[in-house]
């Protein structure tokens, strides 16, 4: 008994370790070298603690070069694009979960599906058919598409949630005459607001890291989203690695400080709902 | 429950139109343009019938990137349910910090993507990478090595790389699927004596079914789907190792404006990812009670 107990612990300790080497080690790498003289970045002894400390790159981000214009393209984008998919997702997730409709299970098969089809294979036609309808080089453009990929998974993880919400509780709202609208408004949105939120993260996400429609439907360097702007950087044949490394923090600053505020109701959202 | 026919489409119509539209049309528009010859885009070509798809398959083109995105798939898959699980199993334990590295675990998910790219570009430069010099250090290697020089090194470092971002996530999900297993099944079977390498057979691995369903389907179309991690650091290559049919279909169609032969090839794996998702679908979707 106790022999496999230490079995387990000496398991336990050592693949929490190496987690930790895997998927953490290189945020501390690439923060730590953001901070590096440009020598030390690309020096062929590397160091694990840094030598050197400068703000030069960051002075350079920041001051000298197009970031605030991307910053803003993708956070209007971002922002639209989670606004919608939520109004769109809750009320699918409403329909399928509460209000069961002949149908239905085909829905949620071909939603999950969606949610996993291959955007490269509309990439072609969607620019034939934005081009088609003047869409190419807009916010909208990317709204719209960014809506498609995020809402087939927000709604499956919704489900969840609003199972937990006891039907009871909405038919006796509704004895007591309360309307449609009102039982959605007063009672499941405000129960499923965990889940709400963790949906809304989640449809930030895979807008601020859409990377390959944002390339191609978005040409004018004032719409250019930051997924862009920064591979633009990483495309140049002599890479600037302390511009690039301090471009790339800064990119992730906010979806890690929203993160920090909600990213508990994101990861219970995975955890605890998504199976029911 | 009664069912609710009207209301219930009500619901579900906006999300449905809005996806069926920019999904339907578009797909239209390619097989359109599949049966006419049209290089440039805005440019009209002639009708050409199915001439563009008899063509493809012979295009040892078409069948490397094939091969490739199999590759790329079963690599991907192998990689990322070793990790998720390794991950999932190790933060369904009790320890210190437990909490916080649930909630953080999925950093590599969160951030862009062409962030992950940057992070590895640097982590694995073969002048200046961390990675490089500590094996070089512990004596695995002599001297630096590019990782993305030859074909299989290439494949297997971007195999790795895909798998750091998704892991996490698919951790979580895999790490729902764990909670909700009645404890009682594991204290009933210790009594009866199993150790944790028979319990995980037999008890977590079973009740993970319709996770796993939903994981395998889900998660082999977003493998298949990966674009940007592969296409910003090798561009497909060294020597089209690399190139896999999204990558082929972005190439066709934008640096080398063969806008028909891009369709064609998106109508192709539209309909052998729909084939394995019917088939999959039929074949394991899990019996639901409710």
């Amino acid at each position: 008994m106790i022999k496999e107990n230490n079995i387990k612990l000496i398991f336990l300790s050592l693949s929490l370790l190496l987690i930790i080497i895997i998927f953490f080690f290189p945020f501390f790498w690439i923060v730590t070298s953001s901070f590096k003289s440009p020598e030390e970045i690309i020096a062929t002894s590397t160091t694990i603690i840094p030598r050197s400390f400068t703000l030069e790159h960051y002075n350079k981000i920041l001051f000298n070069s197009d970031f605030f214009i991307y910053l803003k393209n993708s956070l209007i984008v971002s922002f639209t694009s989670m606004i919608i998919s939520i109004i769109l997702s809750v009320s699918a997730a409403y329909g399928l979960h509460k209000l069961k409709f002949y149908g239905n299970k085909f829905v949620e098969y071909a939603l999950l599906v969606t949610y996993a089809f291959p955007g490269v294979i509309l990439l072609v036609p969607i620019y034939l058919l934005f081009a088609k309808v003047n869409l190419l080089n807009s916010y909208f453009a990317l709204i719209i598409v960014n809506v498609l990929f995020a809402t087939p998974f927000a709604v499956w993880m919704l489900k969840a949630f609003f199972k937990l919400i006891p039907n009871e509780i909405e038919e006796a709202a509704y004895i007591d005459g309360a309307s449609r609208y009102i039982v959605i408004s007063r009672i499941i949105v405000p129960l499923a607001a965990p889940g709400i939120a963790s949906v809304s993260i989640f449809c930030f996400i895979i807008s601020w890291t859409e990377y390959l429609f944002a390339s191609i439907l978005i040409s004018g360097d004032d719409l250019k989203t930051l997924p862009v702007g920064l591979a633009g950087i990483v495309g140049q044949y002599q890479i600037d690695w302390g511009f690039l490394l301090s471009g790339a923090v800064l990119s992730s600053l906010p979806v890690i400080l929203l993160f920090i505020f909600i990213g508990k109701y994101f990861v219970s959202g995975l955890t605890e709902g998504a199976i029911k | 429950m009664k069912k609710n026919n009207i209301e219930g489409w009500l619901f579900v119509s906006p999300l449905v139109i809005w996806i069926s539209l920019i999904i339907i049309v578009p797909i239209y528009i390619a097989f359109e343009l599949s049966l006419f010859n049209v290089k440039i885009i805005g440019t009209s070509g002639k009708f050409v019938g199915i001439d563009n798809y008899i063509k493809l398959f012979g295009k040892s083109k078409f069948l490397n990137a094939s091969l490739n995105s199999f590759y790329w798939i079963i690599g991907n898959a192998i990689c990322q349910t070793f990790f998720a699980f390794t991950i999932a199993l190790t933060i369904n334990y009790k320890f210190p910090g437990k909490k916080i590295m649930a909630n953080w675990i999925i950093l590599s998910f969160i951030i862009p993507t062409v962030v992950v790219v940057v992070i590895w570009k640097l982590m694995l430069s073969s002048s200046s990478g961390v990675i490089n010099s500590v094996l070089i250090d512990i004596g695995l290697l002599d001297e630096a090595t590019g990782f993305f020089s030859s074909p299989n090194k290439a494949f297997i470092s971007l195999v790795l790389i895909n798998s750091w971002r998704w892991s996490p996530f698919l951790a979580l999900i895999i790490l729902s699927g764990l909670n909700s297993i009645n404890r009682e099944m594991y204290d009933a079977s210790k009594v009866d004596g199993a150790n944790f390498v028979q319990q995980f057979l037999f008890i977590t691995f079973p009740n993970l079914k319709s996770v796993l369903f939903v994981l395998g389907l889900v998660g082999t179309l977003l493998s298949f789907n990966i674009f940007d991690i592969i296409w910003l650091i090798t561009k497909g290559g060294p020597s089209s190792a690399t190139t896999t049919l999204p990558l082929l279909i972005y190439e066709t169609a934008f640096t080398k404006f063969r806008i028909s032969q891009a369709a064609t090839l998106s109508i192709i794996t539209s309909f052998l990812l729909l084939l394995f998702s019917i088939i999959f679908i039929k074949s394991m979707a899990p019996k639901e009670d409710d």
